[in-house]
């Protein structure tokens, strides 16, 4: 053993110097969680074997992707950000302040993210999109809807995840946040099989992280949902930035706190805007083909 | 190299309606500084206030020039800063090089040939070299402390705070990690909370004694130590006159009195005994079972 010390330790670098590496020591920590690599795979065999090739419209493969690189995601980038929590004494009073470490953590999102992309491509590998599954939509609109389900989601679950980690002490509240808005999709589909050409509906169904846009019409074609699919990615987007904005928020002081929740509220108005514009965009009544 | 120190004006720590620290004045300079205390003296709340986890009730505090209540020269503090908080939590999962590794990350220790290499110096530094692929929690209490005293040590800071860093260690280890304090506190400030008064007696020059949140005493271990004199006895009963008495190993009592006798067969006072009468002879109930067995 030796009691010889180091020279000083080099010259404090910038902050960011040190965002670089530990995101990437998160994402390493993320990739490695069992429960992500178990979504991971799930969600990939779903979507490239099409869900074996038998779905009559696109939303009895597309819930899937989204429960596991989102739902499942959200539970992993929770746990992730509450691993560090016991430590808090010690990381706590280190050069690298909590929002920086948050913004770490929010980085990790990209592997989900990355990941939804891929099944993305897998879903178009099963489902080409000039196929009758997706119903009435135009080619462009079908991207939208997939990228809505898909690739949004992926990137938005982990996302909750770090925010609820931050903020919420209680170890299984990514699991009950995950149950909560399962129930509410789940329920808003119900009340727009009632009614269908209701605009409340649709605000109903939309207001969600995730929505379904198409249903099976009982004369066997595919009936779409009144909805901008377009309008519905920018408003996930923007809950994805208040979920960003609402994990940075913990521990932020001064200038930085201020500007946070200015950015808070800007957020929550686009959200609002992009909320109602979703709603009363696309189609305006229940189409089917 | 600038002289590392500390200093505090009139510093109070209020949590809720209870009074952690009241009017504290202290100018802390390189060399180890002892902190006793019963426990709820206020120790780790002031350990926690030098190491920028806490902010003051009242009063103003300085650590090397820098004012911790401005957020960026709190930042400046932290960078020149080892904490070994009373209690550390490890992620599951971690080795202690993982651990110490990822603690070095947000130390800004950012280039991985120089981080891994200090890594591996202050686990060497903690006699953890040999176990640094082993899983936390997997190691013993007193391996857990060690883990926790190597994450304070990296960079060799100038200031060094640690809330009890010998307990659970055992004695080998404790004489080796005196070194080491021993070696830093040449530059650095180092402030130690203990309950081990002789881990005091043989490492700090200073000892400063806090009770329900005042300081008590605060000047030389050897001072505080002389104030004892002529005030130990061995006897053959436990003396009336003695505020404190308890059987050593030898079957005789050890007692420790407010006035000095000359008729009793005195013994050097230790700093437990000094300790003990400046709390006016009255052990804390906690370690009432270590003193008095």
């Amino acid at each position: 053993m030796t009691t010889a010390l180091a020279p000083a330790r080099p010259g404090a670098v910038a902050r960011r110097a040190t965002l670089v590496p530990l995101a990437a020591r998160e994402m390493r920590r993320f990739v490695l969680n069992p429960l992500f690599l178990f979504a991971v795979v799930m969600a990939e065999w779903i979507t490239w074997t099409g869900g074996g090739g038998t779905a009559t419209e696109i939303d009895e493969v597309n819930g899937y992707p989204a429960v596991f690189l989102g739902g499942f995601g959200m539970m992993a980038a929770f746990w992730l950000t509450r691993s560090m929590r016991a430590s808090e004494p010690v990381a706590g009073v280190t050069p690298t302040s909590r929002p920086a470490r948050t913004a770490a953590l929010c980085w990790v999102a990209i592997v989900p993210f990355c990941c939804g992309v891929l099944t993305l491509f897998g879903f178009l590998h099963a489902y080409p999109a000039g196929d009758a599954v997706y119903g009435p939509f135009s080619p462009s609109a079908r991207i939208a809807v997939l990228v809505g389900q898909i690739v949004v989601p992926s990137l938005g679950g982990p996302l909750l995840g770090v925010a609820l980690g931050r903020w919420v002490r209680f170890p299984g509240a990514a699991f009950v946040l995950f149950l909560v808005i399962f129930g509410w999709v789940e329920l808003v589909t119900i009340v727009t099989l009632w009614h269908q050409d209701s605009w409340p509906a649709t605000v109903l169904r939309l207001f969600s992280p995730f929505a379904f846009f198409t249903v099976q019409a009982d004369s066997g074609g595919v009936t779409a949902w009144r909805g901008s699919p377009w309008f519905f990615i920018g408003w996930q987007l923007a809950l994805c930035a208040i979920a960003v904005l609402a994990a940075l928020l913990r521990g932020a002081e001064g200038q930085v706190r201020t500007r946070i929740v200015r950015a808070l509220g800007i957020a929550g108005l686009a959200a609002l805007i992009l909320l109602v514009l979703a709603a009363t965009g696309g189609f305006t009544h229940a189409v089917t083909a | 190299m600038p002289t590392a120190s500390i200093s505090l004006r009139d510093v109070g720590r209020t949590f809720g309606a209870t009074r952690a620290l009241s009017g504290v004045n202290l100018d802390l300079k390189p060399g180890v500084t002892g902190l006793l205390g019963p426990n709820g003296a206020g120790k780790t709340t002031l350990l926690r206030l030098l190491a920028t986890a806490l902010p003051p009730s009242q009063g103003k505090v300085n650590v090397l020039g820098l004012d911790p209540e401005v957020p960026a020269e709190r930042t400046g503090i932290r960078r020149q800063l080892g904490y070994q908080p009373q209690e550390v939590g490890f992620p599951r999962g971690f080795t202690a090089f993982a651990f110490v590794d990822y603690i070095a990350l947000l130390k800004e220790w950012t280039e991985p040939t120089a981080r891994h290499a200090e890594v591996r110096r202050v686990l060497g530094l903690v006699g953890l070299s040999d176990l640094g692929t082993k899983r936390i929690r997997a190691m013993s209490g007193g391996q857990r402390r060690r883990v926790a005293l190597a994450q304070a040590l990296l960079g060799s800071p100038p200031v060094l705070i640690l809330d009890e860093p010998t307990t659970g260690v055992d004695p080998e280890q404790r004489v080796t990690l005196r070194t080491v304090l021993a070696e830093i506190a040449r530059t650095s400030v180092v402030v130690l909370s203990t309950h081990q008064t002789e881990d005091v007696a043989a490492l700090c020059e200073r000892v400063i004694v806090l009770d329900r949140g005042e300081v008590r005493y605060d000047g030389p271990v050897t001072d505080l130590t002389g104030q004892a004199a002529g005030r130990v006895w061995l006897a053959d009963q436990p003396d009336p006159a003695a505020k404190v008495s308890w059987r050593t190993g030898t079957g005789r009592y050890r007692n420790v009195g407010t006035r000095v006798r000359d008729d009793v067969e005195h013994v050097e006072p230790s700093l437990e005994d000094a300790y003990l009468l400046l709390r006016g002879g009255s052990p804390e109930p906690e370690t009432a079972g270590e003193v008095a067995s």
